[in-house]
C-alpha cells in the first residue's frame, strides 16, 4: 500500500506585529505546510527532517486524515494502485502515532487494546490471539493489566506503538515517535520500525535526530518554512552537498533555502507545528 | 452507523467516566449521604425553632389612656387560654418612651391606645423587620380580636339581648373533598419535578464535560481521530454514556428522596400526626416518572454535550454549562406557576413540559396523548440535539483551535481585517438581541411614545445592525446587497410582491375559517395607537420605516452571512422563517415567513437590498391604507368585505399566481449588468 500527497496546503491564522501601528498586532494567514507533494511506499522507511514550527506534524496530521488540508489531497492506495475513496476506509490502514496522541490512562492496557480491536471489527477470538502477539512483541507483559495512568515513559511508549499495531495497518505514520525516551526505550522503536519495513508495510516518520534518520531511513525529506527542500537517500543528499553527515546536510541546505529566499520571492513563509 | 464500534465507545465512555472518582462522588455521595443529612438538619432546625417559640416568652408593653388599664388586665386573664407568655413590661417606668424602648429590643412589641371621639383605638407597634416581633404582633392582634368580641357580647348582653343569636347568625364550616392522597400528590407535584431536574442536571453534567473537554484535554480525543470512527458514532456512544450516568443519578437521588419520604411518612404516622395515606395509589405516576426521567436524561445529556463539546477545555466547558444549568432550573420551577398548566404548546416547550407532566401526574390527572407528546418531544429535541452536534463538530476545529459555530464579535476589532462576512455564531447573536431589543425597549417605547415609539423601535433595529455590522468590519456591499437595481428587475419586483400579496391574503383567509382564534391575536392591539395620527406620521412609522429597517437586518445581515455559509435556497428560506418567528404570533410566523422567503428570494436573486425594502414598503403601505380606508373601500368593492367566497378566492388566486408567476419570470433574465462583479 502507499500514502501519497497532491499539492498539500494548510492555512493559518497568526497573529504578527503590526509594522504601521506601534505595539499593536494584526492576524495574518500564513501556510504552515505550502504545496507538499509526497509518496511513500511499501517496504521503505520514510523520513521527514526539519526543525521546530518546520510543518511536519501538520503535514503529518494531514496525512492521517486528522486535519483537512486547505488545499490539494491525501490519498490511500492498495497494492492494485486503486485509490480508497472512502475516507473512515483509509483510516483503517493507517497506524497514526505522536506526542499528542494520549492513551486512555483510566483503563488498563488490555482493555485499551481491546476497545480499539473492537473498534476495528476484529472477532472475538482474533481479539485475543492479537493482543497476545502484540504483548510479547511490545513486552507488555509485566503491566498489561495496570492502568495507564500508572505507567512509566517508556511503557506508555510501548502501550502507544500497540495501540497501533492493533488492526495492522500498512502505513505507519509516526510523529517524532523517539522524543524524549532513552536509549533503550528509543532502539526498540527504531527495531520495530526496521521490521515493519521488512515487513512490506511503508513507514512515515518524522524526527529532528539527524544521526537516527541518518542511518534508518531510506529516504529523507527536508521540511522548511512548510516546504520541501530536498528529497533522496540520505547518501545522495550528503553528496549532493558535499557534506559527511545528514546534521551538515541540513544546515548547508538551510542556508541555501534562506539565501534563495532573500533573493527570490523575498516573502518567507515560516511553519509552526 | 456501525452498532459494534458504537458498543466498543459506549463500554471504554463508560468504563472512563466510572473510574472517575469526582463522578462517583456526585454520583453517590450527593444524594445518598448529603440529601438526608441536609434533610435531618432541616427537620432539626424546624422542630427547634418550633419548641423555641412555643416556649418563648415575649415582652410587650402597654399603654393606655386611663385607669384601670384594662387591656392589661385582660392580656393577662386571657394568655393562658392561648399558650401565650407575656411579661408585661412597663416601658414608662424603665424608659421615656416605647418606641425607643421597641428599637433597643427592650420589648418585642406595644400596644398604644389613642385618644378618639367615639371609641377606644388601640395601635399594635411591631418591627416588620424581626421575627420575633412580628410574631409578639401577631399575638396582641388575636387578643385584640378576642377583646372587641368580649366588649361586643358585654354590649349586647347590657341591652338585653341574645349576643350569641346576633353575633354568629349563621354558622359553617370547610369540608375538604379531596383525599390524602390528593393533596399529598399536589405537594409532590411542586417538589419532585424541580429535585429530579436538578439531579439528573448534575448527573449529566459532570461526564458531558468529563467525555468532550475532558478527553481533550487529556489528549486522548486527537487518539480516537486516528481511528475509523464517524462523527455520529462517537457523538452518539458520548451522547448515550452521559444519558446512562444522569439516569443512574436521577434513580439513586429519586431513591434516597423516597427513603426519606418513607422515613418521615412512618414517623409521622408513628407519632399520629399523619393521615392515612394509599402510596401504592402513586404507583401510575411513578411508573410514567421513571420514563421521563429516562427521556430527560437524555434531553439533557443532549443540551450538556452541546454545551461542551465546543469547548476547548475543562473550564471553558463549565463556564457554558451553567447557562443551561440556570435555564433548566428555571424550567423546573414552572411547576410552582399556578395558571402554567400542561397543555398542547406547553408540552413542546423543553424542561417546562417533563415539570408540568410530573406535577399533573402526582395530581391523578392522566392525559395520554399528553404524556405522549412530552415523552416524544424529549427524544425528539435529544436527537436534534445529535444531529446539530455531529455536523458542528469537525475534529479540526475542535482540536487545533478555531470554534465551530464562528463568534467575529469575540475579537477585538483591531485583530479583524476589513471585508468580512459574519458567522452564523453572529447571526444568532444579532437575533436573539434583536428580539430582546423589541420585547423590552421596543414596547416601552411604544407605551411611552405612542406611535414615535414604533419609530423609535425600528431605529433601534437598524442602529444595532449597523453597528455589530460595523465592529465586526463586515463588507458592506456584499452582505447588505448594495447594489443598484435595474429597471426589469424593479418591475419584477414589483410583480412578485403583488402576486404574493394576493396569494397570501388567499392563505390568511383559510387559516382564519380554520382556526378562528388565530385571528383574534395581536390585530387589536395596534389599531389604538393610530387613531387621530396624521397619515403622513403612520406612513412613515408603518411603512417606510419598517421596510428600510427591517430589510436591512433580514435581507442584509442574516441573510448576508447565511447564504455565504450554506445553500442559497438554506440561506432564502432560514430568513424568511426567521423574519416570520420575529412578528412572534403564530399566524404571522407562517403568513409573514412565506412573504419573508419571497422577499428573501428576490433580494438574493439581484443581490440588491433595494428591491426587497421597495417590496416590503409597498405591503406594510396596502395593508395601512386597507386599513385606514377600509369604509369607503369595502363600498365600492364589496368583494373586499368580510369572507372571501369561492369564486372571488380563485380569481384572486389565478390573479396571484400569474403575478408572482411573471415576476419571477422577469426576475430570470439577466441582462448585460445582471452578471456579479
Amino acid at each position: 500500500m502507499r500514502i501519497r500527497a497532491e499539492q498539500l496546503c494548510k492555512k493559518f491564522n497568526r497573529m504578527v506585529a503590526d509594522g504601521n501601528r506601534k505595539g499593536k498586532s494584526r492576524q495574518e494567514e500564513f501556510y504552515a505546510v505550502d504545496h507538499v507533494c509526497l509518496e511513500a511506499k511499501g517496504g521503505e522507511i520514510l523520513g521527514v527532517l526539519g526543525p521546530n514550527g518546520a510543518g511536519k506534524t501538520t503535514l503529518l496530521r494531514m496525512l492521517g486524515r486528522l486535519m483537512e488540508p486547505t488545499q490539494g489531497q491525501v490519498s490511500v492506495l492498495d497494492d492494485e494502485g486503486r485509490i480508497l475513496t472512502d475516507e473512515i476506509e483509509a483510516k483503517r490502514h493507517i497506524g497514526y502515532l505522536s506526542e499528542n496522541t494520549r492513551l486512555y490512562k483510566r483503563l488498563s492496557v488490555r482493555e485499551m487494546l481491546k476497545t480499539i480491536a473492537e473498534i476495528y471489527g476484529l472477532s472475538t477470538e482474533e481479539q485475543q490471539e492479537r493482543i497476545a502477539r502484540i504483548a510479547e512483541v511490545m513486552k507488555l507483559q509485566d503491566f498489561i493489566d495496570n492502568r495507564i495512568e500508572r505507567l512509566s515513559t517508556g511503557q506508555t511508549q510501548r502501550a502507544s506503538i500497540a495501540r497501533c499495531l492493533v488492526h495492522a495497518p500498512e502505513i505507519y505514520i509516526f510523529d517524532e515517535p523517539t522524543l524524549g525516551l532513552d536509549i533503550l526505550s528509543s532502539e526498540s522503536i527504531i527495531e520495530f520500525m526496521r521490521g515493519e519495513r521488512d515487513r512490506g508495510r511503508a513507514v512515515l516518520y518524522s524526527t529532528h535526530y539527524m544521526e537516527e534518520a541518518q542511518y534508518l531511513c531510506d529516504r529523507i525529506l527536508m521540511i522548511y518554512r512548510g516546504g520541501i527542500i530536498a528529497d533522496g537517500t540520505p547518501e545522495a543528499l550528503m553528496n549532493e552537498t558535499g557534506t559527511e553527515n545528514l546534521r551538515e546536510t541540513f544546515r548547508v541546505l538551510i542556508d541555501q533555502t534562506e539565501q534563495g529566499l532573500v533573493s527570490g520571492r523575498g516573502t518567507a513563509k515560516e511553519g509552526e507545528a | 452507523m456501525n452498532g459494534k464500534i458504537l458498543k466498543a465507545l459506549y463500554r471504554k465512555e463508560m468504563l472512563d467516566i466510572l473510574r472517575d472518582k469526582k463522578t462517583i462522588l456526585m454520583m453517590i455521595v450527593v444524594p445518598l449521604i448529603l440529601y438526608p443529612l441536609i434533610f435531618m438538619l432541616s427537620m432539626y432546625m424546624a422542630s427547634s425553632m418550633l419548641t423555641a417559640s412555643t416556649s418563648k416568652s415575649y415582652r410587650v408593653s402597654v399603654q393606655e389612656v386611663a385607669e384601670p388599664q384594662e387591656m392589661e388586665i385582660f392580656l393577662l386573664e386571657t394568655e393562658k387560654e392561648h399558650d401565650y407568655d407575656f411579661i408585661i413590661v412597663d416601658s414608662y417606668t424603665e424608659h421615656r418612651d416605647s418606641e425607643t424602648a421597641l428599637r433597643e429590643g427592650e420589648i418585642d412589641a406595644y400596644l398604644i391606645q389613642s385618644v378618639s371621639e367615639n371609641k377606644p383605638y388601640y395601635e399594635i407597634a411591631y418591627l416588620a423587620s424581626e421575627t420575633d416581633s412580628q410574631t409578639a404582633a401577631g399575638m396582641l392582634q388575636d387578643m385584640m380580636k378576642d377583646y372587641r368580641d368580649k366588649m361586643r357580647r358585654e354590649l349586647l348582653e347590657e341591652q338585653g339581648l341574645d349576643s350569641e343569636q346576633i353575633l354568629s347568625p349563621v354558622g359553617y364550616a370547610y369540608k375538604d373533598l379531596s383525599s390524602n392522597e390528593e393533596n399529598a400528590g399536589n405537594l409532590l407535584g411542586y417538589m419532585i419535578p424541580f429535585l429530579m431536574i436538578t439531579s439528573i442536571l448534575m448527573g449529566a453534567m459532570y461526564p458531558a464535560i468529563d467525555t468532550t473537554a475532558g478527553e481533550k484535554e487529556r489528549g486522548t480525543l486527537e487518539t480516537m481521530l486516528t481511528m475509523p470512527v464517524r462523527n455520529l458514532e462517537l457523538i452518539t456512544a458520548k451522547f448515550l454514556a452521559t444519558s446512562t450516568v444522569a439516569v443512574a443519578a436521577a434513580f439513586l437521588n429519586l431513591l434516597s428522596m423516597g427513603l426519606l419520604g418513607a422515613y418521615t411518612y412512618s414517623s409521622m404516622q408513628y407519632a399520629g400526626s399523619a393521615g392515612g395515606l394509599n402510596v401504592f395509589s402513586y404507583l401510575p405516576a411513578i411508573l410514567i416518572m421513571l420514563l421521563c426521567v429516562i427521556v430527560f436524561a437524555m434531553f439533557a445529556s443532549g443540551a450538556c454535550l452541546s454545551a461542551c463539546i465546543f469547548a476547548r477545555s475543562f473550564k471553558e466547558a463549565q463556564n457554558y454549562t451553567s447557562p443551561v444549568m440556570i435555564i433548566f432550573m428555571l424550567g423546573g420551577m414552572a411547576g410552582m406557576i399556578p395558571s402554567l398548566r400542561l397543555n398542547e404548546t406547553t408540552a413542546l416547550i423543553p424542561v417546562v413540559n417533563i415539570t408540568l407532566l410530573i406535577s399533573e401526574l402526582f395530581k391523578f390527572h392522566f392525559d395520554l396523548s399528553l404524556i405522549a407528546m412530552v415523552l416524544f418531544s424529549n427524544i425528539a429535541y435529544a436527537g436534534v440535539t445529535i444531529v446539530l452536534m455531529t455536523r458542528f463538530f469537525s475534529s479540526e476545529n475542535i482540536l487545533f483551535g478555531d470554534a465551530a459555530v464562528s463568534l467575529k464579535l469575540m475579537e477585538a476589532r483591531k485583530d479583524m481585517k476589513a471585508k468580512q462576512i459574519p458567522g452564523v455564531g453572529d447571526v444568532i447573536l444579532l437575533f436573539s438581541v434583536l428580539l430582546l431589543v423589541i420585547l423590552f425597549a421596543g414596547s416601552l417605547a411604544v407605551v411611552r411614545l405612542g406611535i414615535c415609539g414604533l419609530l423609535v423601535e425600528q431605529g433601534l433595529l437598524f442602529a444595532v445592525t449597523a453597528f455589530y455590522a460595523w465592529y465586526i468590519r463586515t463588507d458592506a456591499v456584499k452582505v447588505f446587497h448594495l447594489r443598484r437595481p435595474r429597471v426589469f428587475s424593479v418591475i419584477a419586483a414589483v410583480l412578485c410582491w403583488a402576486g404574493g400579496y394576493l396569494l397570501i391574503q388567499v392563505l390568511a383567509n383559510g387559516l382564519m375559517g380554520l382556526f378562528p382564534d388565530l385571528s383574534q391575536e395581536n390585530t387589536q392591539m395596534l389599531v389604538g395607537l393610530w387613531e387621530g395620527v396624521p397619515l403622513w406620521l403612520l406612513v412613515l412609522a408603518v411603512a417606510v420605516f419598517p421596510a428600510v429597517c427591517e430589510e436591512t437586518v433580514f435581507r442584509g445581515f442574516l441573510l448576508g452571512a447565511l447564504e455565504h455559509k450554506y445553500s442559497a435556497p438554506a440561506a432564502v428560506i432560514v430568513t424568511g422563517l426567521l423574519f416570520g418567528l420575529y412578528h412572534m404570533s403564530l399566524l404571522q410566523f407562517v403568513l409573514i415567513g412565506l412573504l419573508g422567503i419571497l422577499f428573501s428570494y428576490v433580494a438574493w436573486k439581484e443581490q440588491c437590498i433595494w428591491l426587497s425594502i421597495l417590496m416590503h414598503f409597498l405591503n406594510n403601505l396596502t395593508s395601512l391604507l386597507l386599513q385606514q380606508f377600509e369604509e369607503p373601500i369595502t363600498k365600492r368593492i364589496p368583494a373586499l368585505a368580510g369572507e372571501m367566497n369561492g369564486s372571488t378566492v380563485f380569481f384572486v388566486l389565478l390573479a396571484g399566481a400569474v403575478l408572482l408567476a411573471a415576476g419571477l419570470f422577469l426576475l430570470q433574465f439577466r441582462g448585460k449588468r445582471g452578471e456579479l462583479k
